[in-house]
């Protein structure tokens, strides 16, 4: 298939490589380097989409980031990428791209019938309207809304791409290397700054690019490709495309994402699709230049109805004729260099210039090449529906208000400049606040914020020579200041076209008995009838006026319709944009994949996994795990087919007859260490701590200064000074961090430190009446005995030749010990307390059934201490010294603390013995109330007793205490459970305590 | 005042909506009102707008720093709920979601109140035992709840990830299905226009400089555009209570925080609800514009800039591409920050205060988009009666001194984990 | 991203650090008699002020120290930071 709008000499696409893709299932083909766009109109392609709300044709309109039309969906490798930007996005072998928001196709879209209804649609109709009846919203017109807005289709499919991150420190980052961002970068790197310069289009030189310039004697492309290569050589220098720094964030953080595969057929492994940088700058230079404004008149959104820059772009970059009658519409020398370059193509362009007489180098340049201008001449509307036919054209008074002469005139282009608008995005997220320039009409940066200057064009200079200029001085000068170097590079003499000054006119006045929609933003059809409907109901905030216009709301968050907005509004409303004001930007200047802003954290790497050096084992025997914060536990060892509830029985009832082994390596283990550590922890539990002799560890319970119970656990005096305290594992870190914090800021005159040991140790709960005689057998040197070893007691032994400590601790309420060996030696220890434990009947058990013989002992953990618990609440207030102060104590008398009715612990037992109480029930007086029924309290957890063979329950309820005895009624509505209950005592089993003093 | 109705909207589109009034106007202060409502957001507006239909009290102006709506109202995820477990916040909530639902009809103006139900999910047994326990209290207090399990949540949420290679498997969740989501904007100018349209002035660009109290009673407020007398006076400022309670010599158990947010790229509908992460913070629903509403955690220290870094969002991107895989394959498109008052117990304070005529408003965290109605309703109760209504008193500013605390969290006053 | 300057360490990223609110709540003395009013003021009522505002923060991921930190909230510009243990101006 020939290219028909294909230039033959021109361009920097590689004609040697041609590159087959589809769009919307027709085959094309364009060159290595084009984008989407540019292969697409070398085909006559035009239509490629559909506007939001009015579904009207949507072409080309920018050639970059600017894009508000050209959203295309990509399918690739079997995956699909919905809103692609077919204005940068670079053709491959093989690319599927198709229209959205288009049905059935994007010629034919019955959607497009909003587009004659549009009377009806003015800006926020639907705050209105679809009221009535009042369930149709969510029902009815809703639904039909969301089918017609969204653009492309996301796929629900695992992504399979790779996204990484890079942190970065340099001296100076550079963001965009057209001619200000080059100069500066050589200027910095040649003085000795470390530089990173990046740019978003593959190719390096922006403006110069495309202008017909001269620097150094070389022609702008030539310069820049000079300066690239050298940069390129330099060891201080970084030099990246596709990349687009696309915030800025506090200290100097900039983010970076770059491109990395995303112009490539096929991801080669381990070679991510993008990669996002984390750059901490010294200094930033923001070089991100300008985007040129759209002109507003009648249906400024045909197809064809583009950019002046981008027409010349597509001429001079990709060898591509965005038309053969094109029509020039400006009011600036912009247009001309668009001009020139069609007619140097062998086309013969029309220019429309608002201008009355402007005279300049390049007007000349332009009249001399014979080009046919029509001065103080506007396009009043482009004609054609799915491409521009023709214009009407008509003259323009001086006072710009009234239009004579019109007439129509053939032409498939119409190519606009409003002039430029400074891309002061980046310095606006950098804190900056922005003026309004008069002389630009538009807003440039005012004072840094953080370390950044902004150069170039994005500063509003717009001749090449300031620009160089500046850019050498500022890249010298920043460097200066980094490296204090002193080596200065000479600054090249820049030949260009002096320009004459741009004319403010921006908005061509409908004609008389002409409604044409004259349009400010692209992808959202915002028209000038919508900003003025917004005004005259009283919408007059800036802010205002975008939310109920949806003004600058789109994918290109209105980087082509902010200031035509803002100069709309402050035409109607008398003011001066200044006084209009602007909103602020924000992080991203342009959208990023969310892919690439997570990274590789994604699928089982989302949250690390913290495993106990006995992970192997139990995963070899079966063991069925739970996530218990990171970690990862064993829940319970699977015999056969057995239910979760049939292993934890057995493992319980085995422990409470024989002897089970359960691993608690991941219970937090803090050492507390120094002089005062016995003074220290008397402050932070509330229970007395002074006392406590070498060799004996005690359960205790600490408080946040709110009275609230925090954690719970039992320290062992190792030695005189040393202490090893356990917490549970959800509270680990906290725990560490709250001693610290004391220790540091509170009380320094403490001679005490804390560090975590966790890891450090592997430890295995022993325990079941069996276990002193496996213990006896695991430690034949040492006495175990209640008299050697009595409860709450510490000894450190030899377990075949390893080290070990053993506490006489218990959770599950049976005698019971845990020994903890270093790390390294817990499987050792795991397997020896298997192997020698056979004879006793041991079984491992997992955390389901440690929650049993925790429940039926009336033990509290997590879901008792909420975080809304005091000690009471729990029965814990025995622990609860009355003569010490401690952390959170004075909390406790507070009047709600206090009350005689306030919660307390208590057990709870099905009447008919079988019934299981589903967690998170709540125990009622009547079951049959009326809502809201009282709540007494709720169930926190429950199991089946392995002791009675029944269910039995923990709940806190009110008057705990006096509740005991009475029969009540759990409910759980949401399992549909009324259950007649009886009210025990929390300790269920051994409420004396014998067992674990055995 | 003109009534919208599909009808108008015919009608005026013959005459070209030229015809079509202002939503509401832009009065000069008057030198006394009988209430002045400090803040015109979403609670402030809907606290005027009940002062007028309620108590019939319509000398009152909203007097609002910038423009209306510029707050929080319009900076929130849309979220309305009233899933909480702990009975103050539970009946208070519940009784906003009748405001809710009779809105539109009410304002005459589409809030598009949309019951798409709120799903969060739970990870691990524990998790559904906790949302069993906050389920069930819903119910008992007559709100909708319903405890789905995974086979129930992937009916409804098929392309959340229920495939082997996750972190944190979905084991079910807790859905309402009568909450959902409204269109922000339309709610602060609904009211907005309806307060306007019974006589209340409506104040733009008018800051407040300083308080007149004398013997301990509020006399007037000092503002940029002069002083002006009032009767009694309702702080409905939440983001900057902090700066003007310093006007009165007032600490507050708040700190003032930022949250983000961000949107997605528009795509065509695929996401029904709004969806909650358990094992982290992200939440996520889809717009009616197609786009992706996403947020989750603070920035995690004392903020009074709408600027927000980029670690948070990875983090709460992070859980969300967990959640939902598909969410790789989009771009974020726009982000934003909201300036939260962040009480010490996670719950608001609605209350008169140790000063004559002076209300309180505030501490909502990041719950108080869905609150609007409910707060105003009670916010309008407390100042006309000079008394709390039985929806409010459990919000009030001493249960930090009696220990009543409506901990939903059990995070106590580090309010920077959220 | 904050760039925090540890006393200990040196600068690093804030994704090494802890929040740790307002620096200036001073603990009341163990053991000594306080209202009810002032010990609750101790427990929940912070400083939040826009601008200058002194904190703490913990080096988690480093150091394990805590710093004080003087910080402008409405812009996050860091003035200086202390030592646990330094006066602050």
């Amino acid at each position: 298939m020939s290219q028909d709008f294909r230039l033959e000499n021109i361009g920097m696409v590689n004609r040697n490589k041609k590159i087959s893709f589809t769009f919307n299932g027709k085959k094309y083909f364009g060159y290595e380097g084009d984008t989407i766009a540019s292969a697409l109109i070398a085909n006559g392609v035009h239509l490629v989409g559909r506007s939001f709300k009015y579904h009207r044709p949507r072409g080309f309109f920018g050639v970059g980031v600017d894009e508000p039309y050209a959203i295309l969906q990509l399918e690739r490798n079997n995956e699909r990428d919905p809103n692609i930007r077919a204005t940068e996005q670079e053709i491959f072998e093989g690319l599927e791209v198709k229209s959205v928001n288009c049905w059935p196709s994007v010629n034919f879209d019955i959607g497009a019938i909003n587009n004659f209804l549009k009377m009806f649609f003015p800006a926020g109709f639907y705050y209105k309207t679809f009221m009535w009846p009042p369930s149709f919203w969510y029902k009815i017109y809703e639904p039909f809304i969301r089918m017609a807005a969204g653009f492309g289709e996301a796929s629900i499919k695992h992504d399979k791409e790779r996204y990484e991150h890079k942190y970065e420190y340099c001296d100076l980052l550079i963001t965009g290397s057209g001619p200000s961002g080059l100069a500066s970068a050589y200027a910095a790197a040649k003085n000795g700054a470390r530089v990173i310069l990046a740019e978003d289009k593959p190719r390096y030189g922006g403006s110069l690019l495309t202008s017909d310039v001269n620097i150094g004697n070389q022609t702008g492309v030539e310069w820049s490709e000079k300066i690239i290569t050298e940069l390129k050589s330099m060891s201080n220098v970084i030099v990246k495309n596709r990349s687009q720094v696309f915030g800025y964030y506090d200290h100097n953080m900039l983010v970076m994402s770059e491109r990395i595969s995303d112009h490539l057929p096929k991801t080669q492994k381990y070679l991510p699709k993008q990669r996002l940088w984390y750059i901490r700058a010294k200094e930033v230079l923001i070089s991100s230049g300008s985007i040129e404004r759209p002109l507003v008149f009648g249906n400024n959104d045909t197809p064809g109805v583009m950019l002046s820059s981008a027409a010349k772009e597509y001429m001079k970059v990709y060898g591509v004729l965005v038309g053969k009658k094109p029509l020039i519409f400006t009011n600036n020398d912009s247009g001309y260099e668009t001009a020139i370059e069609f007619k140097k193509n062998g086309v013969n362009p029309i220019i429309l210039d608002t201008r009355k007489e402007p005279y300049s180098d390049i007007i000349t340049e332009a009249k001399n090449l014979g080009i046919e201008i029509k001065y103080s001449y506007v396009v009043v509307a482009a004609k054609g529906y799915k491409k521009v036919k023709s214009a009407d054209i008509a003259k323009i008074s001086d006072n710009k208000k009234d239009l004579s002469n019109i007439e129509n005139i053939e032409c498939d282009c119409i190519c606009v400049s409003g002039f430029w608008t400074p891309s002061i995005h980046l310095a606006s997220q950098s804190g900056n606040k922005s003026e309004f320039n008069e002389k630009i009409d538009a807003f440039i940066p005012k004072k840094s914020k953080q370390k950044e200057n902004t150069i170039g064009s994005a500063n509003g200079k717009f001749t090449l020579e300031e620009t160089i200029n500046e850019a050498f001085d500022k890249g010298y000068e920043v460097s200066n200041k980094i490296t204090e170097n002193n080596n200065k590079v000479s600054i090249p003499t820049v030949v260009e076209k002096k320009s004459s000054e741009h004319d403010k006119f921006w908005c061509v006045p409908l004609p008389k008995g002409k409604s044409y929609k004259r349009f400010l933003d692209f992808q959202n059809d915002v028209a000038v009838t919508d900003i003025e409907l917004a005004l005259r109901e009283g919408f007059r905030s800036i802010e205002h006026v975008k939310r109920y216009t949806t003004l600058g709301m789109a994918t290109d968050q209105g980087k082509t319709s902010n200031l035509n907005g803002l100069q709309l509004v402050s035409d109607i409303e008398n003011k001066v944009v200044p006084q209009v004001g602007h909103t602020t930007f924000r992080p991203p200047y342009t959208p990023v994949s969310i892919g690439a802003i997570v990274g590789r954290e994604v699928g089982k790497h989302s949250k690390p996994t913290r495993k106990s050096p006995m992970h192997e084992w139990h995963r070899k025997n079966n063991a069925v795990f739970v996530d218990a914060g990171v970690w990862l536990r064993p829940r319970y060892y699977k015999h056969g087919n057995e239910t979760l509830f049939e292993a934890s029985k057995r493992e319980a009832k085995n422990v409470r007859k024989n002897v089970g082994v359960c691993d608690v390596t991941t219970l937090g283990k803090i050492d507390v260490k120094g002089p005062d550590a016995a003074e220290f922890l008397n402050r932070v539990y509330t229970n007395a701590w002074l006392k406590l002799p070498v060799g004996k560890a005690r359960y205790g319970v600490m408080l946040r200064e709110d009275g609230i119970v925090m954690d719970d656990g039992t320290t062992t005096r190792i030695s005189e000074n040393h202490y090893h305290m356990t917490t549970t594992t959800a509270q680990a870190a906290n725990v560490l961090s709250h001693l610290e914090y004391y220790l540091q800021l509170v009380w320094p005159e403490l001679n005490v430190n804390v560090v975590s040991t966790t890891e450090q140790w592997a430890g295995a709960a022993i325990a079941g009446p069996n276990s002193r005689e496996l213990l006896t057998k695991l430690f034949p040197n040492t006495d175990v005995s209640n008299e050697g070893l009595p409860f709450m007691g510490y000894k450190e032994a030899d377990l075949f030749g390893i080290p070990a400590k053993i506490y006489r601790i218990s959770f599950s309420g049976e005698l019971a010990y845990e020994v903890n060996v270093e790390s390294d030696y817990g499987n050792f220890m795991w397997e020896k307390i298997m192997e020698v434990g056979k004879e006793f009947q041991i079984q491992p058990y997992g955390t389901e059934a440690l929650s049993t013989l925790r429940i039926e002992m009336g033990h509290v953990a997590g879901s008792e201490l909420d975080g809304r618990t005091i000690p009471h609440d729990a029965s814990l207030e025995g622990l609860v010294s009355k003569k010490k102060d401690f952390i959170g104590k004075r909390s406790l008398s507070r009047s709600a603390f206090t009350k005689p009715d306030r919660e307390k612990i208590v057990g709870v037992v099905p009447l008919d013995k079988t019934t299981s109480i589903p967690e998170g029930s709540y125990i009622v007086k009547d079951p049959k109330a009326k809502l809201p029924n009282p709540k007494l309290g709720h169930v926190s957890a429950s199991c089946w007793s392995v002791e009675y063979d029944n269910p039995f329950s923990l709940a806190i309820i009110k008057d705990g205490k006096n509740m005991i005895g009475q029969k009540l009624f759990a409910m759980s509505p949401l399992k549909n459970k009324t259950i007649p209950v009886e009210i025990v005592s929390s300790h269920y089993v051994d409420p004396e305590g014998k067992r674990v003093r055995a | 005042m003109q009534k919208y109705s599909v009808f108008s909207l015919i009608k005026n589109a013959f005459s070209d909506h030229q015809n079509w009034e202002v939503a509401w106007k832009d009065p000069t202060p008057k030198k006394e009102y009988d209430v002045i409502i400090i803040g015109g957001g979403g609670h402030g507006l809907a606290t005027a707008y009940y002062l007028a239909k309620e108590h019939n009290i319509t000398n009152v102006a909203i007097i609002e720093k910038g423009w209306i709506g510029g707050g929080n109202v319009g900076r929130n995820t849309t979220i309305i709920r009233s899933n909480y477990m702990h009975d103050d916040n539970a009946l208070f909530s519940e009784f906003g979601m009748d405001l809710w639902r009779k809105m539109s009809q009410d304002l005459n103006y589409n809030v598009m109140f949309s019951p798409r139900g709120i799903i969060n999910l739970a990870h691990s047994d524990a998790q559904m035992n906790a949302y069993s326990r906050r389920g069930n209290s819903m119910r008992l207090n007559g709100i909708d709840a319903v405890l789905l399990n995974r086979e129930e949540v992937q009916k409804r949420i098929p392309m959340a990830d229920f495939s082997d290679n996750v972190r944190f498997p979905i084991f079910g969740g807790l859905m309402q299905p009568s909450a959902g989501t409204a269109r922000h904007d339309a709610v602060a100018w609904g009211y907005a226009r309806q307060a306007d349209s019974m006589g209340v002035d409506i104040i733009q660009n008018c800051e407040v400089t300083g308080f007149d109290v004398t013997n301990g009673k509020i006399v007037g407020v000092r503002t940029s555009r002069g002083d002006i007398k009032a009767k009694k006076v309702g702080l409905c400022v939440a983001g900057s209570t902090n700066i003007l309670a310093e006007m009165l010599n007032m600490t507050l158990p708040i700190e003032t925080h930022l949250l983000q947010a961000c949107v997605s790229e528009p795509v065509k509908p695929l996401l029904d609800h709004v969806v909650t992460f358990g094992a982290g913070h992200f939440y996520c629903s889809q717009s009616d514009k197609g786009e992706m509403v996403m947020g989750g955690d603070l920035d995690g220290y004392n903020s009074y800039s709408q600027r927000g870094n980029l670690p948070t969002l990875q983090h709460v991107l992070t859980e969300g591409i967990a959640m939902f895989p598909f969410l790789s394959k989009l771009k974020m498109l726009r982000t934003w920050g909201g300036i939260m008052d962040m009480s010490m117990d996670g719950s608001p304070i609605i209350d008169k205060t140790h000063i004559d005529g002076l209300y309180l408003n505030c501490g909502w965290c990041y719950g108080g988009f869905k609150a609007t109605p409910a707060s105003g309703w009670t916010f309008a109760h407390t100042i006309a009666q000079d008394r709390v209504h039985e929806l409010n008193a459990g919000y009030s500013l001493n249960r930090f001194n009696t220990g009543d605390l409506i901990d939903e969290k059990g995070l106590g006053t580090k309010t920077w984990i959220s | 991203m904050l760039y925090i300057f540890c006393p200990h360490c040196g600068s690093r990223s804030q994704n090494e650090f802890a929040y740790g609110g307002d620096a200036t709540v001073k603990r009341p003395e163990l053991n000594k008699e306080i209202s009810d009013q002032d010990w609750d003021n101790f427990v929940y009522l912070r400083k939040s002020p826009r601008g200058k505002h002194l904190e703490l923060w913990h080096h988690i991921s480093g150091c394990r120290q805590w710093i004080k930190v003087e910080r402008d909230t409405s812009t996050h510009e860091i003035f200086k930071t202390y030592k646990a243990d330094e006066l602050t101006e």
